[in-house]
């Protein structure tokens, strides 16, 4: 065993490198587009000339744009908050019924036995490994083919076809590990199956569904193939109005929004996890 | 017209595998009003199942489950005025222990002041005056088996359906609470059925037991009933321990009551019966505490057995002797010792000549069971 040893220290040492260049790569360009973020060189992000809040000043509009040039690749407060505002309206929408489908169907399927159990469980999961693309493509020849308008409506149809997957998901793990004699016991004190689902089941699958229901809001809020397919003239969303912006170029006021999603994304991601993990 | 009647219950279960298990074969059981019944059996015996059905949380397969002459088979469990105490007690974590207790009265549409004082009352008949605003988790075992003792209770059920209650409590505790159960029982008189497969449990407790195996009832009498006379020798390994001797009737004296048997090696054994005649082929059963031991002055005959002392077993109250009685055959005795008593010496290999009443010795036919 003893002569092993040199060799295993370098082994660990190798894996710490390893560790250390993972990490570096994987937050590097976060940590670079925080700092770009508050660059006050307004023609190369790369080269520090100062601090600044400039670009968080543009999107809230506290700072008017100078220049010209400038002008040409920043967008107004009002265009940010419009597509801000579709952004959350499609997820929160979205969202919200995907955790009431979601819901109900881990319940259907966790508590109750049907022949086509397997089937229904097998459909719900297919979505997550469906292609985004090819999700988009479908979704869009739907929607035409049926004559729906594209727009907001159809945005938030799509993203609930996927994210009732993900709702699902979690909701069921959640299931999985609630004691089903407290239902049985609810019955057994005289509580029809109504009641027991409101003041039984609910409250003890809550943290899961109220994690269903972030994971689901933060998916939808930066989703780009399958919204880029479904979206109409006039409704367009954040992550597409971004990559919209960034046709023209990278410009400081891009990082600066990136940021801000980044920090919000982190939060709700915080949020639901801490409820996730909070025993029943 | 009895109370409640367990008529032929079948039910079978599909294993994962494919096989088919008979859970329930054809269990037909009189309930008695205010009675306490343990159904006792092997874990796997369908006990739990039963128990199960009566509470009305699984289906029956064939027979019916009637109350008072009204068949249960289409009533879902929340309309049966039956209530379970969980094994794991089934309480909900996320509401204290006073919203645990007032649920079923919550749910009926009892008004909050009155169900706050029946609560109290409740709290009071169990002994946790002062932890109704705490949550489950934060009460032991024994607490918690309270609480939901007290949550059943409280809605003064027909029948208090009990699976295996004590079976997550120390020893100690759970001894305190066999008495206590008891005691509630007599008080509140409502009909028990309570599930276990702890036999001292099952004696010490019930009025009637209902020895269940593989999904069938193999004997239901009261504890002294079961014990001293069971039905078959299923019965007479599960509750108690028993020594058993097959044979065949060779010697029959009606005067006296009293037939011998001699075994397939010739060992010649004594037994009161006047049930068995010349030829039967039967079982003889000799519990542990019946065989006692004799000095070399008592005359040889059927109601005598010698051996050697394989074992001996220290367990406090008694001494627990193997004795090995030739053939093959162990033989277990119960021997008190009384400090100032005969043989409180007993070693490994030593010689004893153990006798026994002829009443003491039970008699089942052979190929029952």
């Amino acid at each position: 065993m003893r002569k092993f040893l040199p060799s295993f220290k370098l082994l660990s040492g190798l894996l710490n490198v390893y560790g250390l260049v993972f990490l570096t790569f994987l937050y590097m360009p976060l940590g670079l587009i925080v700092l770009y973020s508050f660059n006050a060189n307004p023609i190369n992000m790369a080269v520090w000339t100062g601090f600044t809040f400039d670009w968080y000043a543009t999107i809230f509009g506290g700072a008017a744009v100078e220049t010209t040039f400038d002008a040409a690749f920043t967008e107004s407060p009002e265009r940010i908050f419009e597509v801000v505002k579709n952004s959350f309206l499609v997820a929160f929408t979205a969202a919200s019924i995907a955790t009431i489908v979601g819901t109900a169907t881990a319940i259907a399927i966790a508590r109750y036995n049907f022949i086509t159990k397997r089937f229904y469980q097998a459909l719900l999961l297919l979505p997550m490994l469906i292609p985004d693309i090819v999700l988009g493509i479908s979704l869009l020849i739907f929607f035409v083919g049926i004559g729906f308008e594209l727009g907001l409506m159809t945005i938030i149809v799509g993203h609930v076809t996927f994210l009732s997957s993900y709702v699902f998901v979690v909701v069921s793990a959640r299931l999985a590990g609630m004691d089903t004699t407290l239902e049985q016991a609810s019955a057994d004190l005289g509580a029809g199956p109504v009641t027991t689902f409101r003041r039984v089941t609910l409250p003890q699958i809550m943290p899961g569904v109220v994690g269903g229901f972030l994971l689901a809001f933060i998916i939808s809020l930066d989703d780009v193939v399958i919204t880029y397919f479904i979206a109409g003239v006039g409704s367009q969303t954040l992550p597409l109005f971004i990559l919209a912006m960034m046709r023209r170029g990278i410009r400081p006021q891009i990082t600066a929004l990136a940021v801000l999603i980044l920090l919000f994304s982190f939060v709700v991601a915080t949020v639901g996890l801490l409820l996730r993990n909070r025993k029943p | 017209m009895g109370f409640l009647q367990i008529a032929s219950a079948h039910k079978a279960y599909q294993t994962p595998e494919g096989a088919l298990v008979r859970a329930l074969d054809d269990i037909s059981i009189d309930v008695r009003n205010n009675e306490f019944l343990t159904l006792l059996g092997p874990s796997g015996c369908g006990k739990t199942t039963l128990l199960k059905i009566i509470a009305g949380f699984e289906d029956l397969d064939g027979g019916d489950i009637i109350l008072e002459g009204r068949s249960l088979k289409e009533v879902p469990a929340h309309r049966r005025p039956f209530n379970t105490v969980f094994q794991n007690y089934a309480l909900f974590p996320h509401m204290t222990i006073s919203q645990n207790i007032g649920y079923g009265l919550d749910v009926a549409g009892v008004k909050k002041p009155d169900r706050d004082r029946r609560v109290g009352e409740a709290l009071e008949m169990v002994g946790l005056v002062g932890y109704g605003s705490r949550r489950p988790a934060q009460l032991s075992g024994g607490q918690q088996q309270r609480v939901a003792l007290a949550r059943s209770l409280i809605l003064k059920p027909r029948v208090l359906l009990l699976d295996e209650p004590l079976s997550a409590l120390d020893r100690k505790m759970r001894e305190a609470m066999q008495i206590e159960l008891k005691n509630l029982q007599d008080s509140v008189g409502i009909t028990f059925i309570f599930v276990t497969h702890d036999q001292e449990e099952a004696l010490a407790m019930s009025d009637r037991i209902a020895v269940i195996s593989n999904g069938r009832l193999q004997q239901l009498g009261s504890p002294t009933e079961v014990y001293d006379a069971p039905d078959n020798e299923f019965v007479a390994n599960f509750v108690g321990t028993s020594n058993l001797f097959t044979g065949r009737i060779i010697d029959v004296d009606t005067g006296q009551g009293l037939v011998t048997m001699e075994t397939g090696n010739g060992r010649r054994l004594c037994a009161g019966s006047r049930a068995y005649g010349l030829g039967d082929e039967v079982k003889l059963i000799l519990r542990p505490e019946h065989l006692r031991l004799v000095d070399g002055d008592t005359p040889d005959g059927p109601c005598l057995i010698e051996g050697s002392v394989k074992d001996v077993i220290f367990v406090g109250s008694v001494v627990h002797l193997h004795v090995d009685v030739g053939f093959g055959r162990t033989a277990i005795v119960y021997h008190h010792h009384d400090r100032t008593g005969f043989r409180n010496d007993i070693e490994h290999g030593a010689h004893v000549r153990l006798a026994y009443a002829p009443d003491s010795a039970h008699l089942i036919a052979n190929g029952r069971g």
